[in-house]
């Protein structure tokens, strides 16, 4: 289990974990001693707090009962169930009772301060890529560094291994050279270039928008200018999900490993010289790893 | 004053109840299923609970808190 590598991260930063899900203890016990977890995985056998909570997979009910063939149903059941689930009457039975997968990130309170839970029964987040997008400390993992004449740049996946399903990040922290600054959106109805990551399409990944940190405005005297800039440290997120359709399954099936390639495009700039807009071509390797189908005691 | 405004009050009510009681059984009109609304939303307090470990230790909110908060991880099953 991923969260099991990142235990260590996770309570440095003052963080408790815990799992919730419907398994007997037993079932827990052996998967624990099986995968060298450490943290608690919690039995709601009966499934009351996952009820509780509110966040009980009600479709897999309404699949096995009288409105089963409503097609409303029927597509809720292909987006929060495998339709190869429902195609098995052992495992509609057996996904009864489970919630809908998620994450809460709760305060030292116990409220919510950030929630993923996934609109696909196929996509999920990874730990990482939780942490990452929580500025949670994360020690970088297969990083590429790299040096241009107004900036330092370090890329690395939030994940070295994926799998189908997998929703993952593409890190890019850059650091502007002292007194230099590069150009946040809103900057580009000034005419100046805004830093990007540009990921070129791959056929097996599905590209989100870059999420860009808060920026800074800059006051560009000589023509009094206020330009919204980075000059300090940033990271540029570029979350992906990996392709989870069943013909993707397969076609990853054939590779041990997906290549992303890209660019970080940008120009920078000083108090008196602008650089013509550069581009740094980038390359993250992920393994790639089969679904894990393995089971542990039949339920 | 005239009774005829209670009147068809009164017939709307049993011919509605009527409808009620005789209508062929169609299904309920079913919400769509949106994972973001369901479950405590950011600022909310999640539920208090008290569920046994792996190892049969008793945990609940304030067990697994650390001085920062906590992840609690949803997920549907060990064992498939």
């Amino acid at each position: 289990m991923e969260l099991q590598d990142r235990l260590e991260e996770l309570e440095s930063s003052g963080i408790g974990v815990a799992a919730i899900s419907y398994d007997s203890q037993e079932v827990l016990a052996a998967f624990a001693e099986r995968r060298g977890i450490t943290f608690p995985l919690l039995s709601d056998d009966g499934s009351s707090v996952i009820t509780e909570f509110g966040i009980l997979n009600t479709v897999a009910m309404e699949g096995l009962g009288p409105n089963q063939d409503d097609p409303d149903v029927v597509a809720d059941i292909h987006k929060y169930v495998a339709a190869s689930v429902f195609d098995s009457q052992q495992l509609r039975r057996t996904i009864v009772g489970t919630p809908y997968p998620g994450t809460f990130m709760l305060d030292a309170n116990a409220r919510v301060t950030s929630r993923f839970f996934e609109e696909f029964y196929r996509e999920r987040n990874t730990t990482s890529n939780v942490m990452l997008k929580l500025g949670i400390g994360l020690t970088p993992i297969a990083a590429v560094r790299g040096t241009t004449a107004q900036l330092k740049f370090t890329a690395y996946p939030s994940n070295s291994t994926v799998t189908a399903g997998t929703r993952f990040s593409l890190a890019v922290e850059v650091e502007p050279n002292p007194d230099m600054h590069v150009y946040a959106p809103g900057a580009e109805t000034m005419g100046y270039r805004v830093i990007g990551l540009n990921m070129a399409p791959s056929e097996h990944v599905r590209f989100e928008p870059v999420s860009f940190p808060e920026s800074e405005i800059y006051h560009f005297k000589p023509l009094d200018e206020y330009v919204p800039v980075y000059q300090k440290s940033f990271t540029l997120l570029q979350e992906a999900v990996v392709d989870a359709s069943p013909e993707a399954e397969a076609a990853l099936a054939e590779l041990d490993a997906l290549t992303l390639s890209g660019s970080l495009d940008y120009q920078a700039c000083d108090d008196a010289i602008c650089y013509p807009p550069a581009s740094v071509p980038l390359s993250f390797t992920l393994d790639l790893e089969r679904l894990d189908y393995q089971r542990a005691i039949p339920r | 004053m005239s009774r005829k405004p209670m009147v068809i009050v009164m017939a709307t009510l049993i011919i509605g109840l009527t409808w009620m009681v005789y209508a062929p059984t169609s299904p309920p009109t079913r919400t769509k299923i949106d994972v973001s609304l369901l479950g405590p939303q950011v600022g909310e307090r999640v539920p208090d609970f008290s569920l046994p470990d792996q190892n049969g230790q008793l945990h609940n909110l304030n067990s697994i808190m650390g001085p920062n908060g906590a992840l609690l991880l949803f997920h549907r099953s060990a064992s498939w």
